[in-house]
């Protein structure tokens, strides 16, 4: 397995605050992998520092050995790392298909068969119906699929998903579910992703890393970080943590944390496995 | 075989080329007095100017008041070279317009990282300081005796078809800066800067062209306006008034529409006009309350009317009416740079 | 030495001024999120209301201050009752609120031209010309008056802000208005109670500007634009960082007297503001919270 993306020392000061402290992360070729972590661990400025979008306090970001962070979101554009955003910030005074061809042409500069391109890319992400209107008149789960299009037309070969699952009825989070192992399949594309839905987490990615407090307090797979007993302190406290028996945390994760965030281990939605439920159809919306 | 982008409808094409002929064609079938004339002339360049403000505070939603610096530094400079080395006029446009771009980047390049309102201030700023020092910049601009142009009768109205060469020009550069995909970006920009960004849009670089572009035309509408006028001084060309009303044109004709601001000049210069000659004393706040009155009631100005209309009479398509709505939205909806990303929605 | 003590005097003196007028600006940006552009026309309508009282009715200026006070207050709140609060909330809001203030600022500025003749005018008390002497330093009363009365102001509104019920739940709508509605704050009212104290600000700092300067129907768009500058440089709602702010423009603006012809001194706080933005953009408006 090759590395394609690697952050190394990555560290974002706001003032006082260590929003992520030293974190060092490795993104193999064809892989998902899932980052977890308490409100205000750190997981969206990761995003933001990985994506160029602010410059690391320290370290840096690497893609297949070339540099693109602490420069502008367009070198790591180009260079093929691309982001969406927790908040969907859709373009809301173009049309869907407008919003999806700014992706097209910008993200590699070119500007030939953007059109054609987008159009692809929407019946991809089950919008290509909902292409002449605006952004304003799509449900939310539309607007994350169409936060996703947009990042999709820039050709990465990256993508940093933020909470694409999260807030949405279970029938739209399996579509979405469904929609990101395609875009691996098919796309052939590397990605993480930051999620707070567990069983979403669980069945998507190959591997988790866990953030608390801006550090990377655990990583391994799914199943066995999960249990790891510092990671269920970072979720529930310290007393929870005494409770849960110690299992031997997998990667070599440097401190176990203090003053952990209040509970907030998100309550999977009582959903069953993706595959068991038909493919929602793109006009689907409540 | 393709002659032309994608983008150019043919409608817009044969509109353009129709208003270019009627307008040629105009002074000698209704016989116009030189004076009529000489309205229309101005008209035109004012539609000119309206619309390279326009893509400034419309497509990028970057509202300046300080364009009149741009627009009486080209008009000096041109005016000092037509003076002094007896140029052509249409290359003493040209430089005068160069330079004026070359300031426009000066001051624009570190000011348009404020976005919104705060660029908005700081362009107050630069036009009253511009005016502060070209008042007294007698080397140039002739201080407040200002400076006289030899401009004969002839030369007046063989200068109403460059005008609307000029302006035709300015037309068809607003529709393709619309409709190209330079324009898709910048209409990104518009909405959200940083969102623009992550998606490997170059904000600073695309305003910087804008600003670049805004300004030289905007110049050469001043250059121009100098080789038209016998006489010229910094107080008229650098004043605050002038930059407000580029501002009123865009607003009252409708602010980041492609024609609207075109509308709103011609609809301006005959108000003027006409306040000018009748009320001296209110002209300033019939301004101040028409821009009250468009913001409160109509955002869009005439072309927000115009939707209106289209929207009760079914005259286009609801959707595409939205659209074309959207696009012109005052401000766009660019980030709060205050705002923070804050929980799962 | 003796020139040089004179003009740091003459800088501090002003600063208390100049951070009275920002301080009226920043706080509706810090709550609201709107620029009011007609900050300049509430600074003119200032002076000239004290004027008024004073040339009509003999009434020293800084006895008029309540009534200054009072009526830019009660302005202030009938521009946003009857004009800012009908547009949208948000970026195409800001815009729209900016044009629109802006030509409630021309409304203002005509107004007083029909009134008052565009001539300048000054309120001239007998003790226009006194100083008092200190220090081997001769400082006019009229701008110790001044200095004292913004300090004043300043003190109040801080402890107004932070220790009051009203005056926290103003800082909290500086925060989060969404949060705020939640808990049961009157958002709307907190937002024209905001405007109003803005306002007062603004007339506050025209009548007591027009004790020490001429002015007539334009003064005050000096003023918008020191204010900016002083609230991009000193951030948002900080009473410190406004008087920090302040102090350095009156300094430079000062100094630059001597170095630079006069009619160059009017484009000095522009260059400041365009070398804050290029040598600190992150002292940008919306980095620091009210307090
Ligand atoms: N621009 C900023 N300025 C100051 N502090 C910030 C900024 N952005 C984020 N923070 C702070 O950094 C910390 C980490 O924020 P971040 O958004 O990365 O967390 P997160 O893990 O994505 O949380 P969530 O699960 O709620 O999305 C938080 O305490 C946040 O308040
Ligand atoms: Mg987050």
């Amino acid at each position: 397995m090759t590395v394609i993306l690697r952050a190394e020392n990555l560290s974002k000061r706001f003032g006082g605050l260590k929003a992520v402290d030293a974190v060092e992360l490795e993104l193999n070729d064809g892989e998902i992998l899932g980052v977890i972590g308490p409100n205000g661990a750190g997981k969206t400025t990761l995003f933001s520092m990985i994506a160029g979008s602010i410059p690391p306090t320290t370290g840096r970001v690497l893609l297949e050995g070339n540099v693109i962070s602490g420069g502008s979101p367009r070198r790591a554009v180009r260079a093929g790392v691309v982001r969406t955003h927790q908040i969907v910030r859709p373009f809301q005074n173009l049309t869907v298909l407008e919003n999806v061809m700014v992706g097209a042409i910008y993200g590699k500069a070119r500007p030939l068969g953007a059109r054609e391109r987008a159009l692809e890319v929407l019946d991809f992400c089950s919008l290509r119906d909902r292409a002449p209107q605006l952004p304003g008149g799509l449900t939310l789960a539309g607007r994350k699929r169409l936060e996703l299009a947009r990042a999709l037309a820039t050709e990465p070969r990256v993508l940093l998903l933020d909470e694409v699952i999260a807030g949405v009825n279970p029938a739209e989070a399996l579509h979405m579910a469904d929609l990101i192992r395609s875009v691996r399949e098919k796309r052939g594309l590397s990605i993480i992703l930051i999620e707070h839905v567990m069983p979403a987490v669980m069945r998507l990615s190959d591997r988790v890393i866990v953030l608390d407090a801006g550090k990377k307090i655990a990583e391994g797979k799914p199943q066995q970080v999960v249990k790891d007993s510092r990671v269920i302190a970072a979720y529930l406290g310290e007393s929870a943590s005494a409770a849960a028996s110690a299992q031997p945390g997998p990667a070599g994760s440097p401190t176990p944390t203090s003053g952990a965030a209040p509970a907030s281990l998100p309550t999977p939605p009582a959903n069953p496995t993706p595959a068991s439920i038909p493919k929602k159809g793109p006009g689907g919306h409540q | 075989m393709k002659l032309l982008p994608h983008w150019v409808s043919r409608p817009a094409l044969v509109a353009l080329l129709a208003a270019l002929v009627v307008g040629a064609v105009l002074p000698k079938v209704l016989g116009l007095s030189v004076y009529s004339q000489n309205q229309v002339t101005e008209t035109f360049l004012f539609v000119a100017a309206a619309l390279a403000w326009n893509w400034m505070g419309g497509y990028l939603g970057q509202v300046s008041f300080g364009h009149s610096a741009m627009f009486g530094l080209g008009g000096f400079i041109s005016a000092r070279l037509l003076l002094a080395l007896h140029l052509p006029f249409w290359l003493a446009w040209i430089v005068g317009g160069l330079v004026a771009a070359a300031y426009a980047l000066v001051w624009g390049h570190p000011t348009l990282r404020l976005r919104g309102p705060y660029f908005s201030i700081a362009t107050i700023g630069v036009g009253e300081a511009t005016r502060l020092v070209m008042t007294y910049w007698e080397d140039l601009t002739g201080g407040s005796s200002g400076l006289s142009l030899p401009i004969t009768p002839g030369l007046k109205s063989e200068l109403y078809w460059w005008a609307l060469a000029l302006m035709a020009l300015v037309i068809a550069a607003s529709y393709s800066l619309r409709k190209s995909t330079f324009g898709l970006g910048l209409l990104a920009i518009k909405s959200d800067v940083d969102a623009a960004a992550d998606v490997g849009i170059s904000p600073t670089l695309m305003q910087d062209i804008v600003l670049l572009l805004s300004g030289f035309t905007v110049g050469v509408c001043g250059a121009f306006y100098a080789s038209y006028q016998n006489f010229i001084e910094p107080g008229d060309m650098f004043g605050f008034d002038r930059s407000i009303s580029f501002v009123l044109m865009a607003v009252i004709g409708g602010v980041g529409t492609i024609i609207g601001p075109a509308l709103g000049a011609v609809v301006f210069v005959m108000l003027r006009q006409y306040l000018i000659g009748s009320y001296p004393q209110l002209y300033l706040g019939i301004y101040g309350l028409l821009l009250i009155v468009v913001i409160l009631f109509e955002p869009l100005g005439m072309m927000g009317l115009f939707f209106r209309i289209a929207r009760r009479f079914g005259l286009m398509r609801p959707e595409v009416e939205a659209t074309l709505e959207a696009k012109a939205a005052v401000g766009g909806g660019a980030a709060d740079p205050g705002a923070r990303q804050g929980g799962a929605p | 030495m003796q020139r040089f003590t004179e003009l740091v005097v003459a800088a501090v003196l002003l600063a208390g001024l100049y951070a009275t007028m920002a301080y009226g600006l920043g706080l509706i940006y810090g709550v609201l999120r709107v620029v009011n552009l007609n900050h300049g026309g509430i600074i003119m309508a200032g002076a000239y209301i004290g004027w008024l009282l004073h040339e009509k009715f003999g009434i020293d200026p800084y006895l008029s201050i309540p009534v200054v006070v009072a009526v830019s207050f009660v302005l202030g709140i009938a521009i946003y009752r009857g004009l800012v609060r009908h547009l949208p909330r948000g970026p195409a809001g800001a815009v729209q609120s900016l044009l629109l203030l802006f030509g409630v600022w021309l409304v203002l500025r005509n107004a007083a031209y029909l009134l008052f003749t565009g001539n300048d005018q000054t309120i001239r008390t007998e003790y226009s010309t006194r100083s008092l002497a200190a220090f081997g330093l001769a400082v006019s009363v009229n701008r110790v008056a001044v200095f004292g009365i913004a300090v004043l102001t300043l003190v109040v509104l801080h402890l107004f802000l932070t220790r009051t019920f009203t005056g926290k739940a103003i800082r909290a709508v500086a925060q989060n208005a969404d949060s705020c509605t939640l808990v049961g704050v009157d958002v709307e009212r907190i937002y024209s109670l905001t405007f109003g104290i803005g306002t007062a600000l603004a007339g506050l700092a025209g009548l007591l500007g027009a004790s020490l300067f001429s002015f007539n129907p334009s003064y005050g768009s000096g003023d918008l634009l020191k204010s900016f500058v002083i609230v991009v440089l000193g951030g948002l709602g900080s009473v410190m960082g406004t008087a920090v702010a302040a102090l350095i423009l009156a300094l430079v603006e000062v100094f630059a007297i001597l170095a630079l012809p006069a009619y160059l001194t009017g484009a000095v706080g522009f260059v400041l503001l365009v070398l804050v933005l290029v040598l600190r953009p992150g002292g940008l408006f919306g980095q620091r919270v009210l307090g």
